[in-house]
């Protein structure tokens, strides 16, 4: 009985390490980390965000709203690739991602172009019940990919905290592209 | 008076032989005290040989276990620190990833976009 169990204990805790883990679909994160000029993976399952935020420093302010904003959070993984041209990588690369947040609990909320470099920003949001239970952010540019799957509850207010926070500058939008939770 | 002072001084100054075995027994008692006193000494020093053996065991053993635990802390501090970099880089190209949404929505609530 004891050992029955412990077995169904050890699947258990499995599949919750599965469900904060990052995805790469048929590897096209690899391969594109191989492919990339330069690139930047980070992976901080949910062990790792809270190994990481006891070396937050509170007084530092920029650190104490990261701290705020990871509470609870199951896996934050940002991926971002730097081509030396276009061409670099291809539609169905970013199509691959794209398929992971195709299913019914996703829903793709902001599709925005930038003007100054012609950067495309997709924003989805996982929802469950009243509650968002994930983040995607896909950004394409002729020589630049970002990846972002933030897993776990996000507050809407921790959205209003991270953007142009830690350093970013404001950007100018392309009017023209914006549009708001139109097509999947 | 004086000469049976004298007389009794006499007997008790007279020579006598000892009783048997007198001698032997004497020798024998020093060469135990002897014995005795050369296992004491020979206790001391098997005593401080080992305790000195086992104190030095000891220690190192001491110094060791503290060289360990500080290198272990300052690995997992420098691992920290990488985490905590890491995690930063992360929050840093989402922010500026959101940044271009929140603008976009912005631009669409702004008032020169509002159809009339």
């Amino acid at each position: 009985m004891k050992r029955i169990a412990t077995i169904v204990a050890l699947l258990l805790a499995t599949q919750m390490m599965a469900f904060a883990q990052d995805w790469d679909p048929g590897g096209v994160l690899k391969k594109l980390s191989a492919r990339a000029a330069n690139a930047v993976d980070v992976n901080l399952d949910q062990s790792m965000l809270q190994f990481a935020g006891g070396f937050l420093d509170p007084k530092d302010p920029q650190q104490a709203k990261a701290k705020k904003i990871i509470a609870g959070l199951k896996g934050i993984y940002v991926h971002n690739y730097e081509f030396d041209k276009a061409g670099d990588y291809t539609p169905q690369d970013v199509d691959a991602i794209r398929a992971q947040v195709q299913g019914p609990d996703w829903s793709k909320v902001v599709n925005v172009r930038s003007k100054t470099d012609g950067e495309n920003v997709t924003v989805y949001f996982k929802k469950e019940g009243n509650e968002f239970k994930g983040l995607v952010v896909i950004a394409t540019e002729p020589t630049e990919l970002t990846f972002v799957n933030i897993v776990g509850p996000i507050r809407p207010e921790d959205l209003a905290e991270l953007g142009g926070q830690f350093g970013i500058p404001k950007v100018q939008v392309d009017q023209n592209s914006s549009k708001k939770g139109n097509d999947k | 008076m004086n000469d049976k002072l004298e007389q009794e001084l006499k007997k008790a100054l007279r020579r006598t032989d000892p009783p048997a075995g007198f001698a032997e027994r004497v020798l024998a008692r020093a060469a135990k005290e002897e014995q005795a006193k050369l296992a004491r000494e020979k206790r001391r020093f098997q005593w401080f040989g080992m305790s000195g053996l086992r104190l030095g065991v000891t220690c190192a053993l001491c110094l060791i276990v503290a060289a360990s635990g500080m290198i272990y802390q300052h690995e997992r501090h420098q691992q920290g620190e990488q985490a905590k970099e890491q995690l930063m880089l992360a929050l840093r190209i989402t922010s500026s990833k959101l940044e271009i949404a929140n603008q976009g929505i912005r631009q669409i609530n702004s008032p020169e976009q509002r159809p009339e």
